[in-house]
């Protein structure tokens, strides 16, 4: 299980990465934290001619907070994981962090890498669809600014990114005070690939729901969840809420089926899940869980 | 031939200066390059953290690494760990608990578990299972490697040690 | 415990002398051997499951910078095959050459060889090479494989069935039972069909090899995993024509073996080959795909069994037929896994009625042998699921059921109708101390009360024998299992007093090095600093067959102990000599030969006598001047270790999730040698256990035939979190068959897991009337069983 050949470069400059991908074109590859790259070049998955190794590149590496958060492509997942600025405005990212992989992984793997590699049994698109999440991609010709759903909606292990395109920045906008959260995964093992999950943010208003965004993942690729939200606004938070929403969540999920799990199974699993992301979410509104 | 490139690795406060394919992991190189052969290939594909090593003191896997990538960084592999002759606490308590059956995953473990203890001195035992869930044993069924930790844990703590 | 102490060295908690190399990073395992110059070999895989191969075009690999070789099927001819060690009658021939030989059978069956100057270029070779598949249809299922237009996978056999064998249920004193009248006389029969999924040992160290030919002196060295080097040496020579005086077999530290490292294997002879034929060091070290692939896989079993009960919960008798699924063809040992099936069925319980036909049937898939517990599990898989059933239908406690059946502590020696005796025991007593342990009482009132909050928790009760120590040898050759029983211990005493043991088995993880030292420290009466175990060098150590496995140093154990016999009697001999006393009033006792009763006085440390015994100016008529001896030990008879396990679970019905509770052991190793050692032996196979019962799985694609679990994502190991804690018991009964009581220990800990798992699983889902009888366990298939019960 060794690489094919390839060559390799390492640029010091995002306008330096960006030469490298206009040059290479779909020949090339991004490496970041390489957690899921490495693997499939060892299997002979992958067989890139060409590596191009951002991890030099400083200036991809940052987290700052004013209420929304801006998250350099290249954070690492345990810098995210460990960042005040994250937890204090939006703690449903550090508990989501907390469940990709272990901390080895978490140690090198990027929080953009997590998301342009848009496994969809991952958190991270999942999760920055359901917070509205929108990129920034960058390319030697410019640069231009994608929502989550436009970067990896309907997509699996692929995104709209141009070959010549490098994912430079993550914006996450800030929660309603009101809000509320859950994030709620089942996976075979600690650590493993999610069999189903489901990441809830929820605006109340008293008793009742104003707003609700669900994303899920564990099925053909990430999505959001539109008939189970709009099937809550105006709800009273509750167990019959929350099952009617379980239940359309169910119906619209693309779910997919493997070694791990059926269709069927995984169907009903992000019902479940929904319901039990939605309970969350609806009991620590106004940063009771942060 | 395909392209070598030179890079210096810096591995247990020793700096080598080698030359390697971009492709060569860092794993391979510090076991064939290095000759350091503590550093086991369990899985090469990042599940079973037998290649962990401690980059710049966090640990990572070194086979999901590319030895030019090691440059600049300070790595240390189990022959690095302890004190001159001496051994680590981690290594005693494993030996003293019967942490290690084969002995194959027990340099990572060992890494690993002085990662946990560097970023909290005195887990629980769920702790410890939790943050040292990358790391496959096959032999011990991890109840030892808990309370090795668990006992390293102790032992540092009483003498003033630091992970 | 000080480190002078010189008696008392079985029992103790010894700290292992492995260790020191292995925490610091300086174990020496196979990938670490790395002669000079020495090659790389990968090797090319069929990725069909079944396909006629019309030609290999390897010109453009061997054309590639630093390619050094190509070896086909066609460079094979007049290199033999290794034989199945165990053939039982009616076993079909198996032949299976080390490269597969105009046709695939299996995804992973290798198909050629490269050898490189690096494992990277060998793998940038393989790419190359163009091979001509004729895809054939292929078949995974067990069942599928016996219709009548399924495809034939060896073309030889006429059909899939490799072997039908029949345990009529004659026991060892040739008193046949009553089958036909116990179903009668049965107020109830009970049936089950289990589905015992396909796992494996996956050791963490995949397998790997060195092999080393020195063309002057036409000697090979081959630095090998093996569990049974002398084995595979006998049989390496054979394949590869070459006097077995040529072979030299080295073993490394071995990163975990648990049977799967006991066979042989096609690269054993592709290495060896390579290596011969370029004249130069040819090193392989397989990669996790390849292991997953081509290392041996174990346990796949589909059981049907019919359980004759009486209304009172007597047990009357066991009728029963276990589909052993082979894979593509029998591996070293033949069915002997599903052999172990059948004669261990009726597990603790006094049914003298039993009949059980065993097929090995041939599927489109890596095949399925050697794994720690070997058929055992499989077993107790059938038995505890049949008795549980059995108490659910006549409204007994699993406990009870199980405990009014046992065989009682008096009844020993009992022969089984499965054929096998038992040796010793007190199975009730096991039980009563594992639901001591539990509070079984308290426990079922607690799960009733957690019943009506909506907490399905579930108790699971398994009980298990585990037959080991196999012999003698007259034995298993009236088994046709061709290689023997017995093993073998040099012992020598230097001139300085000191010991130097030299054993067949190979410590793979269990301790052995460190148990058989105190054992041989423990018989001389010295300090175990004073006694060196020699391992793993086939010049030096005596034969063995069996090889080494952690149900074997009991035996290997008992073998040193009679070598030491010998020499302190030589000692004692030579001590009189020196003393001026008659052997008969001198004896040996901690470390020294006196003259009895004037122990202060008359005197010789075991070092004085020694040097006197190298000198060889004083030695007694008869005997020859040194101080050593070699003892091989053919065991009197198999030992039966056996307990009782108790997990306590909770059960997720929205998702299928299992939570454990707890979990407890009661078991009964005989003479406990080093009890840490055992807890960790104990612990391991349990992990093992539980990892078949919950987590993993080799799935295969029914449309494709592929193997669907090929990396450590797919193929889930238990880490920490999937695991609990786990609380050990001992009885101690020692065995009445071997010297010193030692019974075979580390493997029992996996025989009752799966079981257990499935009847707490099972317990915790009464009120659906969910009966789970397939494994793993998994989330999905879990609750597919309570959706389907409409939970």
């Amino acid at each position: 299980m060794k690489p094919a050949v390839f060559s390799y470069s390492a640029p010091e400059s995002i306008e330096e990465a960006l030469g490298l991908l206009a040059e290479h074109g779909s020949e090339a590859k991004v490496l970041a934290g390489g957690q899921s790259l490495v693997p499939l070049l060892n299997f002979r998955l992958a067989r890139p001619a060409h590596i191009v190794d951002i991890n030099g590149i400083g200036e991809l590496s940052y987290i700052s907070s004013n209420g929304s958060l801006r998250l350099g492509a290249l954070t690492r997942l345990t810098a995210v994981e460990e960042s005040g600025d994250v937890s204090s405005g939006h703690p449903i990212i550090t508990r989501a962090v907390s469940h990709i992989g272990h901390r080895a992984i978490r140690n090198r793997g990027t929080i953009g890498g997590s998301l342009a590699h848009n496994d969809p049994a991952a958190e991270t698109p999942a999760l920055l669809l359901a917070l509205d999440s929108e990129v920034t991609a960058r390319s030697a010709g410019g640069e231009r600014t994608l929502s989550a759903q436009e970067l990896v909606g309907d997509r699996f292990f692929e995104t709209s990114l141009g070959d010549d395109e490098l994912l430079t920045e993550i914006r996450i906008p800030a929660l309603a005070a009101s809000s509320g959260w859950g994030f709620q995964e089942l996976s075979r093992r600690h650590g493993d690939f999610a069999l189903a999950g489901v990441a809830a943010v929820v605006t109340m208003d008293g008793g009742a729901i104003s707003s609700a965004a669900l994303g899920a993942f564990g099925g053909a690729y990430a999505a959001r969840l539109p008939e189970a939200e709009a099937a809550l606004v105006g709800a009273e938070a509750g167990e019959a809420a929350f099952a009617a929403a379980g239940e359309r969540a169910a119906a619209e999920f693309p779910t997919t089926s493997d070694v791990h799990g059926s269709e069927e199974y995984r169907r009903h699993l992000i019902g479940v899940l929904t319901g039990r992301a939605l309970a969350e979410a609806t009991s620590n509104t106004g940063g009771e869980n942060g | 031939m395909a392209e070598t490139i030179t890079v210096v690795l810096d591995v247990n406060g020793v700096g080598k200066e080698i030359s390697v394919e971009p492709r060569k992991t860092l794993a391979d190189a510090i076991r064939e390059d290095l000759g350091l052969t503590g550093t086991h290939l369990g899985c090469e594909h990042g599940v079973c953290g037998a290649c962990t090593v401690l980059m710049d003191g966090e640990m990572v896997r070194s086979c999901l690494l590319f030895a030019v990538q090691g440059a600049g960084a300070e790595i240390t592999t189990i022959e690095g760990i302890g004190d001159g002759g001496e051994l680590h606490p981690m290594q005693r308590a494993f030996s003293e608990y019967h942490g290690l059956q084969c002995g194959f995953c027990t340099p990572g473990m060992i890494l690993a578990g002085i990662d946990v203890l560097r970023r909290n001195p005195d887990p629980g035992p769920q702790e410890i299972r939790e943050e040292m869930g990358g790391n496959i044993c096959r032999c011990t069924g991890y109840q030892k490697i808990v309370e090795s930790v668990q006992a390293a844990a102790a032992e540092m703590s009483k003498e003033g040690v630091s992970a | 415990m000080t480190a002078t102490q010189s008696t008392g060295w079985i029992g103790v908690s010894a700290p292992r002398r492995e260790d020191a190399l292995l925490i610091r990073g300086r174990g020496r395992f196979i990938a670490d051997v790395s002669p000079a110059g020495a090659l790389h070999l990968a090797v090319l895989r069929s990725p069909f499951a079944h396909a006629r191969i019309n030609g290999v075009d390897t010109s453009a690999a061997e054309s590639l910078p630093g390619v050094h070789g190509v070896i086909t099927a066609d460079d094979l001819e007049g290199i033999g095959a290794f034989p199945t060690v165990w053939r039982l009658p009616g076993q079909k021939e198996c032949h299976t050459p080390a490269l597969a030989p105009g046709k695939a059978r299996y995804v992973g069956e290798p198909v050629a060889a490269v050898i490189a100057d690096s494992r990277y270029i060998a793998e940038d070779a393989l790419d190359l090479i163009e091979v001509d598949y004729e895809v054939l249809d292929h078949v995974v299922d067990v069942e599928a494989a016996l219709a009548e237009d399924a495809p034939v996978i060896n073309e030889h056999m006429g059909d899939n069935v490799i072997i039908e064998y029949t345990f009529p249920g004659i026991n060892a004193l040739g008193v046949a039972g009553d089958l036909d009248g116990a179903f009668a006389e049965a107020d109830e029969v009970i049936t089950g069909r289990f589905r015992i999924g396909r796992y494996s040992g996956v050791p963490l160290e995949t397998r790997g090899l060195v092999a080393d030919w020195d063309d002057l002196r036409q000697t090979l060295t081959l630095h090998s995993e093996s569990q049974v080097a002398h084995l595979l040496r006998t049989e390496l020579a054979a394949a590869l024509g070459i006097p077995e005086t040529s072979i030299r077999i080295l073993t490394p530290n071995i990163g975990g073996a648990f049977g799967n490292k006991w066979d042989r294997y096609p690269e054993d002879i592709l290495v060896s080959l390579a290596s011969m034929r370029l004249g130069r060091p040819v090193k392989w070290i397989e990669d996790r795909r390849e292991s997953l692939q081509a290392t041996v896989h174990g346990r796949q079993q589909l059981q049907e069994w019919q359980l004759a009960v009486r209304s009172d919960g007597a047990l009357l008798g066991l009728k029963g037929r276990v589909l052993s699924d082979q894979g593509a063809h029998l591996h070293s040992v033949g069915i002997g896994p599903a052999w172990v099936t059948g004669a261990a069925a009726v597990n603790q319980y006094k049914i003298a009625n039993y009949h059980c036909d065993v097929l090995g049937v041939a599927t489109n898939k890596t095949p399925n042998s050697t794994f720690r517990g070997f058929g055992g599990p499989e077993a107790m898989f059938g038995i505890e699921r049949m008795v549980d059933k059995a108490a659910r239908k006549l409204g007994i406690d699993p406990a009870e059921i199980r405990r009014m059946n046992m065989i009682g502590a008096d009844e020993f020696p009992y022969f089984s109708p499965g054929g096998a005796v038992y040796d010793s025991g007190n199975y009730p007593t096991a039980l009563a101390k594992a639901l001591e342990a539990v509070e079984y009482d308290r426990l079922r009132e607690e799960q009733a009360a957690l019943r009506e909050q909506g907490v399905r928790r579930g108790i699971g009760i398994g009980s298990y024998i585990h037959v080991s120590g196999f012999g003698p040898s007259a034995i298993l050759g009236m088994l046709d299992y061709y290689t023997g029983g017995y093993e073998g211990s040099t012992v020598k005493i230097d001139p300085h007093g000191r010991a130097t043991l030299y054993t067949g088995m190979i410590p793979m993880g269990q301790g052995t090095e460190t148990t058989l030292a105190q054992v041989a420290a423990d018989h001389l009466e010295i300090d175990i600093a004073n006694v060196r175990v020699v391992w793993g060098d086939t010049d030096q150590t005596p034969y063995t067959g069996f090889g080494s496995a952690g149900s074997r140093s009991n035996v290997a154990a008992v073998a040193v102990i009679k070598a030491i016999e010998e020499i302190k009697a030589k000692a004692v001999r030579i001590g009189a000599g020196l003393l001026e006393a008659d052997p008969e009033d001198v004896a040996y006792g901690d470390g020294r030969i006196s003259v009895k009763g004037a122990e202060e006085m008359r005197s010789l440390t075991l070092a004085e006598v020694a040097q006197q015994a190298y000198w060889g100016h004083k030695i007694p008529e008869g005997d020859q001047p040194g101080l050593e001896a070699t003892y091989v030990y053919d065991p009197a008879n198999f030992t039966t270790a056996y307990g009782t396990h108790v997990a306590v679970v909770d059960v997720d019905v929205q998702t299928g999730k299992i939570d454990w509770v707890k979990y407890v052991v009661v078991d009964d190793a005989g003479t406990i040698i080093n009890p840490l050692l055992v807890e960790g032996q104990i612990h391991g196979a349990l992990a093992q256990g539980l990892g078949g019962a919950i987590l993993e799985e080799f799935v295969y694609d029914e449309e494709t035939g592929q193997l669907l679990s090929s990396s450590l994502m797919d193929y889930l190991l238990p880490s920490f979190t999937d695991l609990p804690d786990f609380e050990i018991h001992h009885l101690e009964t020692p065995s009445p068959h071997t010297e010193g009581g030692f019974k075979g220990m580390g493997e029992a800990g996996c025989f009752p897991a799966g079981a257990v798992v499935a009847n707490a699983v099972t317990d915790a889902l009464s009120d659906l009337g969910i009966e789970v009888d397939e494994t793993p366990v998994t989330p999905a298939r879990l609750w597919g069983l309570i959706n389907a019960a409409g939970g």
